[in-house]
């Protein structure tokens, strides 16, 4: 079953660049989605339009089965509750422990005035402790997260959107500013919250060797349009060059 | 024609007219003439528009003023235009300086005449020599002075937080009703903190009476401007990954701005806010001076008596008091910077 549907969806910016061109595209449930292509191919604009944070110019968004392309305030909040997101960024707050960092992704599920004075009930603290432990992270919890290093800080964002139940993770170049070593240790534990937890995930990668290894599916952008859908063994040479341009070489991260 | 011919233009037009004015106004009428007049005839003014259209036509005819140079952007004016553009330019900047010296009345003879020094002289030398008697006196006005800045500051804090929020566009952008309430507040801000806090004075004391408490008010006012202004600058600055991050998480607008903007600008506010106790401090002292308080007020005081010993004291003990506090105010800034 198909739990994210792009139909036919469109991203013009407000400075003419068509980031996305008529993009029709279906994520099956508890699958585990690569999207590639060159920067400016439109990788992010596809993710940041499935949560809204980008709004589609046209065309239909649809998440389980229900169309969210035009949802507005407590609507569109409780919708983005259901899909997590981890940036390239990591976007953490370096001055803020831990802990604190992680009980940001249950903001949905506080009243606006607990979470004000950070009043957060018992069994909230106890759940950001266990998905704490799920990244391993659990006896830095009371750190901050200013002490730590980047791959730490993706798998604080990991707690963080673990925080939400996430039925989806949608993930924006999560180890682009990692190194080798640290990028696998990253993807492993999005891959173990797609298979432990069946959240279906969709990320945005530059690495083949990464995709290859931790993707079910690959779809390519090229100038805001899919020009590659597929298994990632499917991915030759030829495939290759057309998605890169004929300069490209491959360069493997292992 | 691009936006740069119309830049061009205006310049050359503004320009023309300016020097008209300073040609007729400060080198005919007072080196020449000898008498000016406080009113413009409409004989005049068509004169000076003249000039500005003449400078105009100069421009779009030769192609060699700083209108014409501004209207070529990035093209290459012959050499002997760049020279007109370059000789024009200098001719206004000497005419303004003439016309500054005649405005300004400046007179060296005045500021090196034997009397004027010699007044000098003993005024400064009584300041040198400080009337230390009345130190108990200048240190409780100086207190009372340093608490006005305070409860100025105490009271001007709240308003300038929510403003700082309020008046920031990336906060506000989202909806075209808040975007509208942005945009006015912003022009309220900006007009507020461009009335001198002086002139606030001036107001305040005429409402609830001249004295310390209309100095604090007249601050307060100057306060809430000023740090609305760098506040809400700082909430404009703030990463907008964190924001979408919080946003992403299905957190209520208030909530995105408590734990997305929040905790970026906590330690900028708090330096901002030392910086305006500081520099209340020291305009509280300038208030005093009308009327508002504490040591300005003792200042005027003694100044009235041409008690240029006490006068000393005072001026010593405003010294003292401001350079420690520039120094702590800055260290503290250092710290949370």
């Amino acid at each position: 079953m198909a739990l994210i549907e792009l139909h036919d969806v469109s991203k013009v910016f407000p400075n003419g660049v068509r980031a996305l061109d008529g993009i029709s595209l279906q994520v099956q449930q508890g699958e585990f989605l690569a999207v590639i292509g060159l920067s400016g191919s439109g990788k992010s604009t596809l993710l940041r339009c499935i949560n809204r944070l980008t709004e589609p110019t046209t065309g239909r968004v649809l998440f389980d089965g229900q169309d969210v392309t035009h949802l507005q305030g407590r609507e569109l909040r409780h919708f983005r509750q259901r899909i997590g997101m981890i940036f390239q960024q990591f976007n953490v707050v370096e001055r803020r422990t831990v802990l604190e960092n992680v009980l940001v992704g249950a903001l949905g599920r506080v009243s606006v005035w607990r979470s004000l004075v950070g009043s957060f009930p018992q069994e909230l603290l106890e759940e950001a402790l266990r998905n704490l432990e799920v990244v391993g992270l659990a006896e830095k919890a009371y750190d901050r997260v200013r002490m730590l290093s980047g791959g730490q800080k993706q798998r604080v964002a990991i707690a963080r959107a673990l925080m939400q139940r996430p039925q989806a993770l949608l993930a924006d170049e999560p180890v682009a500013s990692l190194d080798p070593a640290t990028s696998h240790s990253v993807m492993r534990y999005l891959e173990e919250v797609n298979q432990r937890f069946g959240v279906t995930v969709v990320c945005s990668l530059h690495f083949l060797s990464l995709v290859r290894r931790y993707a079910q599916r690959v779809v390519a952008l090229r100038a805001g349009r899919i020009v590659f859908e597929g298994a990632p063994a499917e991915i030759t040479d030829e495939w290759f060059r057309h998605i890169y341009g004929e300069e490209a070489q491959e360069v493997e991260i292992r | 024609m691009t936006r740069r011919h119309w830049q061009g233009i205006v310049v050359d037009f503004l320009l023309g007219t300016y020097a008209a004015v300073v040609l007729h106004r400060v080198v005919w009428q007072h080196m020449v003439v000898g008498s000016g007049s406080e009113t413009i005839s409409a004989v005049e003014l068509a004169a000076y528009v003249g000039g500005g259209a003449l400078t105009v036509a100069i421009g779009l005819g030769c192609r060699c003023t700083l209108g014409a140079w501004i209207s070529a952007g990035g093209h290459v004016l012959r050499p002997w235009q760049q020279a007109g553009a370059l000789h024009w330019g200098l001719s206004l900047l000497v005419l303004t300086v003439w016309a500054g010296w005649v405005v300004t009345k400046i007179s060296p003879l005045e500021l090196f005449s034997p009397q004027g020094l010699e007044s000098a002289g003993r005024l400064f030398r009584a300041l040198l020599i400080p009337e230390f008697s009345i130190l108990d006196k200048a240190l409780a006005a100086m207190v009372q002075t340093i608490y006005i800045a305070l409860m100025a500051t105490l009271a001007g804090l709240p308003p300038a937080l929510l403003l700082g929020f309020l008046a920031a566009r990336n906060v506000m952008r989202r909806h075209p009703l808040t975007f509208a309430l942005y945009a006015v507040l912003r022009v309220l801000i900006n007009f507020t903190r461009s009335v001198e806090p002086l002139i606030w004075a001036v107001i305040f004391s005429v409402w609830v009476g001249i004295g310390p408490f209309a100095g604090m008010l007249a601050m307060t006012v100057h306060t809430v401007a000023a740090l609305a202004k760098l506040y809400s600058e700082q909430v404009e600055s703030v990463d907008p990954g964190l924001i979408e991050a919080v946003e992403s998480t299905g957190a209520h607008p208030i909530q995105v701005v408590w734990f997305g903007i929040v905790p970026q600008v906590v330690l900028p506010f708090l330096a901002f806010t030392i910086y305006r106790w500081d520099t209340n401090v020291r305009m509280a002292t300038v208030i005093g001076l009308v009327g508002g308080g504490g040591i300005g007020t003792l200042l005027m005081q003694y100044q009235g008596l041409a008690r240029w010993h006490e006068v000393g004291l005072i001026v010593l003990v405003i010294a003292a008091v401001v350079w420690v506090l520039d120094y702590a105010s800055a260290r503290l800034r250092e710290v949370l910077a």
